[in-house]
């Protein structure tokens, strides 16, 4: 069936189409100039690309947050632009019925498989589906899937259970030899998703990663270098109090904020259609893009962002670029740390304000 | 000759669940709920700093986020001897509201309704309405390109499902147009929340946003566009059904239980009380409502793979995981009131609160305690909730004027060497309760009791039922082959499994499994 036929059949116009495109485009950050490359590579599969989604240890967010998105809405997602053959919440199926979906989609092989939770290495019975530790289906289903993305912080590295009881791992940690792309945050942000897919569908290829096979385009740059209140921090205007009026924009370093060493787009795409993100809602950065977040487990030597709410000791050494920054942007984060602790001084020195500024350094 | 049929997972619900049920002569003899995952929020918990309790146990749940962070708030601030401000409460109640008008249509349209609808009768329809015509040709459309996932595969319809095209093309029309309303719900949580899923501006002892008139604005508008969807399309659609083709499962009562309920209640009101109120019912007794006495909650190991210790109250409870523990089928606790097992959730809330108009309504079709009861309550309570948003966002601004006007009591921000506290508040799917003690400035021991904790508990010491295990008693599952039934009533209750489970080993040939994936 050619992409004119297909369209007509699901009663969708060529320009409906490519307006869907073109929204999409935008949404995920592309330039409008990728468009034909998208339609192209459509046109070329014609068939909506099978998805598999399973899922390990996890809260269900990152499910949630990718049919948050309004433009493409969850709708286009759904039944236009991607073929959702197992996803547990929102598929129709149950039973044997469900199971034989999942056998036959990952025999015939060609699907993208997302992956959200993250897997127990301290007991496979932390985790069970269907009467099977989930981290065998995981490595079932991983071997006959084109790229495997593991989407939120715990499906990429543990994220928040890891910091707990069962050993808690990324799909990294148990997935070898296959493309991976990992797409962190806690949730993922309907972006970093669909841009990925639409990237991979368009090019047939990875999208440039960085070292923690994180794609560039959503990761490649410091939080804290595009922050909306680096102003702020230039002065050395940090936020102790929310309820002053004053203080309303000020820099959220004192109240534990780790954008210092976050690598996230969040400043410029935001989230919920655009609407808001964690430090314009007066909120410091957990940092739940890294995988430092949020705390090291048992016999786990990761530094770990806990707590969250006080200010990192990395960063307050004033003119030491000692902050542990993993090695993408060395040099950047780096810069960063020293301007934290000179920013901080410079405002103590100048008589603070506010007292805590200088209890925090 | 009974049988075993065993449903793992369940789909359409948060989390890892699995259902076994013992089947005779057509009819549901006994049943066991099984969580099946588990991730030790309250032991990784240990050793942190007081404060991030509400960041992270906002992460126990992505679906209804948000009650989490906000009852962990409580339960800080209660330690922290904070006292909250006026506009904090007004911000927060609109964060977590916009997150229950994102939860019931939701969960009706998409985690449910597809158990009641015959989708594949929109073909049949042959009305002239342009938009349904449209809806008719784009899932006849996917039928012929052979790709209808994932409205499909699924349970096959029975007696109780709904095939009148119209109906059903309508339904299908308004699942699409739900879909786009969760997620503007999502966006008008984040206007104040920062984002969703998992909002970033609750935390202990207030809010951390300030929203300016511009952001109201906004939030209002938004709010009007939900409010409208819920009172013009999600309630009517609801009581259509309800009082309409499931008039016999509602009358039925299939899926009752044995009426106990509990609720917290929910939405602090500026004199101290709560929007829902709270209270507790015992054996379907409407008449008697009782006060709530917290201290009466006691929770129970005895079949969930945790180390055996003594019936206590949650607060001192332990949890430390037991995988091999003798007779433990759950990772679930199985919470009790007065040694009873309760349900919690909208339908709890209803039968506490007894609005004028649900009651009606029950009585005035007969309805049953039981799944769609369950569905109409969640629905009635929706308009409630709508009338007070619209009041709350009224009276912001007057609380946000003023020069350094207060959301936060940023004098108890930081722990207090030791204090214990408890935070009590119903979420979307019922009573949640967190409990927490401070020694040394940091997290000695963290507590919760999840509404799925209290719903879908295993037998207790006694060997006693959890309230879903007693539900499913009397389901009738004509062909054990689709044993459609039990996920509707498993799914009226709005599952949210975030603790864990591991199954029993169904033996020889005689069980039936049944991966709902």
């Amino acid at each position: 069936m050619d992409l004119d036929r297909l369209l007509t059949a699901r009663g969708i116009s060529r320009r409906e189409f490519i307006k869907l495109l073109t929204a999409t485009a935008v949404t995920l950050g592309l330039s409008a100039s990728h468009v034909p490359a998208m339609a192209e590579a459509i046109e070329k599969s014609v068939t909506k690309t099978p998805v598999v989604w399973l899922k390990g240890q996890l809260c269900t967010g990152c499910t949630c947050s990718s049919i948050s998105s309004l433009d493409p809405g969850p709708e286009e997602i759904i039944l236009d632009l991607l073929s959702f053959r197992y996803n547990p919440t929102i598929m129709a199926a149950a039973g044997h019925v469900a199971q034989m979906a999942l056998d036959e989609t990952v025999k015939a092989g060609g699907y993208v498989l997302i992956v959200e939770g993250s897997f127990p290495t301290a007991d496979d019975r932390f985790v069970m589906s269907g009467g099977k530790p989930m981290r065998e289906k995981l490595l079932e289903t991983a071997a006959n899937a084109l790229v495997v993305i593991p989407v939120g912080a715990c499906a990429s590295f543990g994220g928040i259970p890891a910091a707990g009881p069962t050993g808690a791992v990324g799909v990294g940690a148990l997935v070898k030899d296959m493309p991976i792309i990992n797409l962190p945050g806690c949730p993922v942000n309907p972006r970093w998703l669909y841009g990925t897919v639409m990237h991979y569908l368009m090019y047939q290829d990875l999208p440039e990663l960085d070292a923690y096979n994180r794609p560039k385009m959503f990761y490649g740059k410091l939080l804290h270098d595009n922050c909306p209140r680096r102003g702020r921090f230039e002065r050395g205007e940090f936020l102790t109090d929310w309820n002053s009026d004053e203080q309303q924009d000020w820099c959220l370093l004192l109240m534990g904020c780790k954008g210092p060493k976050t690598y996230t787009d969040c400043p410029q795409g935001l989230w919920n259609d655009g609407v808001n993100f964690c430090i314009n809602a007066g909120s410091p950065c957990s940092g739940c893009t890294q995988p430092e977040f949020y705390a090291p487990g048992f016999g786990d030597t990761r530094v770990g962002f806990a707590p969250l709410y006080e200010k990192q000791n990395s960063f307050a050494l004033p003119g030491i670029g000692g902050i542990d920054a993993p090695k993408v942007g060395k040099a950047m984060a780096g810069v960063a740390a020293a301007g934290v602790g000179i920013h901080l001084v410079a405002r103590t020195v100048s008589g603070s304000k506010n007292k805590r500024e200088g209890d925090g350094v | 000759m009974a049988q075993k049929i065993v449903i793992d997972p369940v789909t359409r619900i948060e989390g890892h669940l699995k259902i076994e049920v013992m089947v005779e002569n057509g009819v549901v003899t006994d049943a066991w709920t099984v969580g099946t995952a588990a991730r030790g929020f309250e032991i990784l918990l240990k050793g942190k700093d007081p404060r991030d309790a509400t960041y992270v146990t906002e992460r126990i749940c992505g679906v209804c986020a948000g009650p989490h962070g906000w009852t962990s708030s409580v339960a800080v601030e209660n330690a922290h001897g904070a006292v909250l401000p006026e506009a904090a409460r007004i911000i927060r109640n609109l964060i977590i509201g916009a997150m229950w008008l994102h939860n019931h249509p939701l969960h009706f349209y998409h985690l449910s309704a597809l158990d009641y609808l015959d989708i594949l009768a929109v073909a049949e329809y042959r009305g002239n309405d342009p938009q349904l015509l449209a809806v008719k040709d784009r899932i006849v459309a996917l039928v012929k390109q052979g790709d209808t996932a994932p409205l499909t595969p699924r349970y096959e319809p029975d007696e109780f499902s709904v095939r009148d095209p119209e109906i059903v093309i309508t339904a299908v029309a308004h699942y699409l147009k739900a879909l786009e309303m969760q997620a503007k719900a999502r966006k008008l949580s984040a206007i104040f929340g920062g984002k969703q899923p998992h909002q970033s501006s609750i935390v202990a002892c207030g809010v951390t946003i300030k929203p300016n008139a511009q952001q109201i604005m906004k939030f209002k508008s938004i709010l009007q566009e939900l409010i409208k969807f819920a009172r013009e399309v999600y309630v009517p659609d609801v009581l259509a059904f309800g009082t309409g083709p499931l008039l016999p499962l509602a009358q039925a009562g299939v899926g009752g239980g044995e009426g106990n309920f509990l609720t917290y209640g929910v939405f602090p009101l500026a004199d101290g009380s709560t929007l829902f109120k709270s209270g507790v019912i015992f054996d379907g007794k409407l008449n008697d409502r009782q006060p709530l006495d917290q201290n009466r909650i006691t929770e129970d190991v005895k079949h969930s793979w945790l180390k055996d210790e003594p019936v206590k109250h949650p607060a001192e409870m332990d949890t430390v995981f037991d995988l091999d523990k003798e007779g433990a089928y759950s990772f679930l606790k199985a919470p009790r009131y007065e040694q009873r097992a309760m349900e919690v959730g909208p339908l709890a809330r209803m039968l506490v609160q007894q609005p004028p108009g649900f009651m009606n309504l029950i009585k005035e079709y007969q309805i049953k305690i039981g799944a769609v009861a369950r569905h109409a309550a969640r629905a009635f309570e929706t308009l409630l909730l709508c009338e007070a948003m619209e009041t709350w966002s009224e009276e912001l601004p007057a609380l946000l004027a003023g020069k350094d006007a207060r959301i936060h009591d940023t004098e108890h921000w930081k722990p207090p060497k030791t204090g214990t506290g408890q935070g009590l508040l119903d979420a979307p799917r019922g009573a949640l309760g967190h409990w927490i003690e401070i020694e040394d400035h940091k997290i000695k021991n963290y507590q919760m009791v999840v509404p799925t904790t209290w719903n879908f508990s295993p037998r207790d010491e006694q060997g006693n039922r959890g309230p879903v295990e007693t539900a499913l008693l009397g389901v009738p599952v004509p062909d054990p082959d689709n044993p459609i039934n039990i996920v509707r009533v498993v799914r009226s209750y709005d599952p949210c499994l975030s603790c864990a489970v591991h199954l029993i080993e169904a033996d020889s040939a005689q069980v039936r499994k049944f991966r709902i994936c």
